[in-house]
């Protein structure tokens, strides 16, 4: 579904991604752990053309997107949620899921159901200004948002920073919730045990590279990863 | 009653520069920059204006539309062609290449219709209405002003609120990254917002010149100058606040010029605006910027 094929990304002078490759196919839960600057946030920016490899190719369902715009991207099926959520602060939570489906036609009345199903606490702070919602409220907000454009492969950026351990549980049953429901995930995460938990596999990132890779259950295994990021 | 018939005078010149100021505004606050020429798009509007009028003698109503799509299209050729690549540069760039296109707009004007002041006609036929036995008097350019400034404000309210490309200006000015993320053409939404602006600016042109007649290169860019403060005192980004602050402003200006000095109301207008910025830095409507939990 997702194929990324040796991308080197670059802030102007600093070369962020050395090389990376790896793929997520349709159905999968894939998770990207690493340190703080590994350059997990570059290649999802990368993948949904907020910003362009200077060399490598990325494709998406069989189509090269190496070049193709971020807003774009978002009609064939590919969504983001940034790392720290972004919302739109200032619009209330319905303005934000109407932002969410800018890309479709009709109004989306399931669709708002169903979120309203997964999130009751959006429904009832639907009129409420985005900006004065909790942490929590406002990733749940992040996630809805991102659910408004139908995706096909829905890409995570540390859903659960910042958030109390019961509320870290909630996103990630809700994670599993979006995957059963037939969306394909690529998670990056700083909790990597709750990832590697429910990963089908996973990759490692140091310093722009890729140093590892298996089964969420492997990389639980492995001394490595328990050593640096499982703390022991 | 004096003091009203100020009053009035004052509302309708603050409500010309409350449409120039919603230009500022609007594009201040989606494409994030200074457009320092927005003031000279009035001129060239009421330039067009009166080539429609008097040289073809076509009416005034087909002048105002045929300035504004002049306008409208300039505006989009300026921000495609001198802003746009500049994008992600530092903001002192952008502005200083904004007073370029300013002058550049002066001079081209300069070169087609001359230096000397051409004599507009005002597009108003209305006869003034005489009130209390002929001591106020509001003309029709007043009445039309007026309800000109408030139509774009009600109508440009409700479009960002309701339509969805309203909306994806405020997804746009909020957060660029974000908005792409939704799917929304940021290119396309900036050179909207000019469109408008520079649309807004040629109706304003008109008016301006409607009621004060002298037509020549730099009558833009006086009352750019002051919309701009306009803008900042109402709270710069703010559709109500741009409003407000024309107005404001406008009968600032007309109570200084009549009471205290015609030569030094622009200084007293500056002096209010450092005042109001001082006890509201925000400008009087501005928004209070939310921090993140
Ligand atoms: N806007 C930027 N300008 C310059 N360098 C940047 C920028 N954003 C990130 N970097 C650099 O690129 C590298 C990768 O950053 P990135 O944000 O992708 O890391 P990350 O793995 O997401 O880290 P974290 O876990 O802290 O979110 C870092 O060295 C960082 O300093
Ligand atoms: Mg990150």
């Amino acid at each position: 579904m997702l194929k990324i094929d040796d991308i080197h990304v670059y802030y102007g002078a600093i070369h962020a991604i050395k090389g990376v490759s790896f793929e997520v196919h349709e159905g999968e839960i894939v998770a990207l752990i690493g340190a703080n600057g590994a350059g997990k946030s570059t290649i999802l920016k990368t993948v949904s053309g907020l910003m362009h490899p200077r060399t490598g190719h990325i494709s998406f369902m069989g189509k090269d997107i190496t070049h193709t715009d971020a807003y774009q991207l978002v009609r064939h099926g590919l969504a983001h949620v940034p790392e720290g959520r972004r919302i739109f602060l200032q619009m209330s939570v319905q303005e934000n899921l109407d932002m969410g489906g800018f890309t479709q036609k009709s109004v989306q009345k399931e669709e708002l159901d169903r979120i309203f199903q997964l999130f009751p606490r959006l429904k009832e702070r639907r009129y409420q200004v985005a900006g004065t919602l909790s942490g929590g409220e406002q990733q749940m907000l992040a996630m809805s948002r991102a659910l408004m454009s139908h995706p096909k492969l829905m890409m995570l950026d540390e859903p659960s920073m910042g958030l109390a351990p019961i509320l870290v549980d909630q996103i990630f049953d809700i994670i599993k919730e979006l995957h059963a429901a037939g969306t394909t995930i690529l998670l990056v995460e700083q909790n990597a045990s709750k990832a590697l938990q429910i990963a089908d596999r996973a990759y490692v990132l140091e310093t722009g590279n890729i140093t590892l890779s298996g089964t969420g259950a492997e990389l639980a295994r492995s001394d490595d990863v328990k050593k640096a990021y499982l703390g022991g | 009653m004096q003091l009203i018939q100020y009053l009035i005078n004052g509302i309708s010149i603050g409500s010309v520069y409350a449409i120039i100021a919603l230009g500022y505004t609007m594009v201040y606050g989606i494409a994030k920059m200074l457009n320092f020429a927005h003031g000279d798009i009035i001129m060239v509007g009421a330039y067009v204006s009166f080539c429609i009028t008097s040289y073809l003698g076509l009416p005034a109503v087909a002048s105002i539309v045929v300035a504004m799509a002049v306008c409208m299209l300039l505006g989009i050729f300026i921000e495609g062609l001198a802003y746009r690549p500049l994008r992600g540069t530092p903001s002192l760039t952008v502005l200083i290449t904004a007073i370029g296109v300013s002058y550049f707009l002066q001079n081209a004007a300069q070169l087609i219709w001359g230096t000397a002041p051409k004599n507009f006609t005002s597009v108003v036929t209305m006869e003034p209405l005489h009130l209390f036995d002929g001591q106020l008097v509001i003309t029709g350019e007043v009445i039309l002003t007026v309800i000109v400034s408030a139509a774009v404000m009600i109508g440009l309210t409700l479009f960002t609120s309701k339509c969805k490309m309203g909306k994806a200006m405020r997804a746009v000015s909020e957060d660029r990254d974000a908005a792409q993320l939704m799917g929304i053409n940021v290119n396309l939404t900036i050179s909207t917002t000019f469109a408008i602006g520079s649309a807004l600016a040629a109706v304003a042109g008109v008016l301006l010149c409607s009621t004060v007649p002298t037509l020549q290169p730099t009558t833009g860019s006086m009352p750019g100058i002051r919309a701009f403060t306009a803008a900042v005192i109402g709270g710069i980004g703010s559709i109500p606040g741009a409003m407000l602050g024309g107005i404001v402003l406008g009968v600032i200006e007309t109570f200084s010029k009549k009471y205290i000095s015609t030569d030094f109301s622009d200084a007293i207008v500056f002096a209010v605006l450092i005042l109001i910025l001082l006890v509201k830095p925000a400008g009087l409507l501005g928004k209070q910027t939310q921090e993140k939990v």
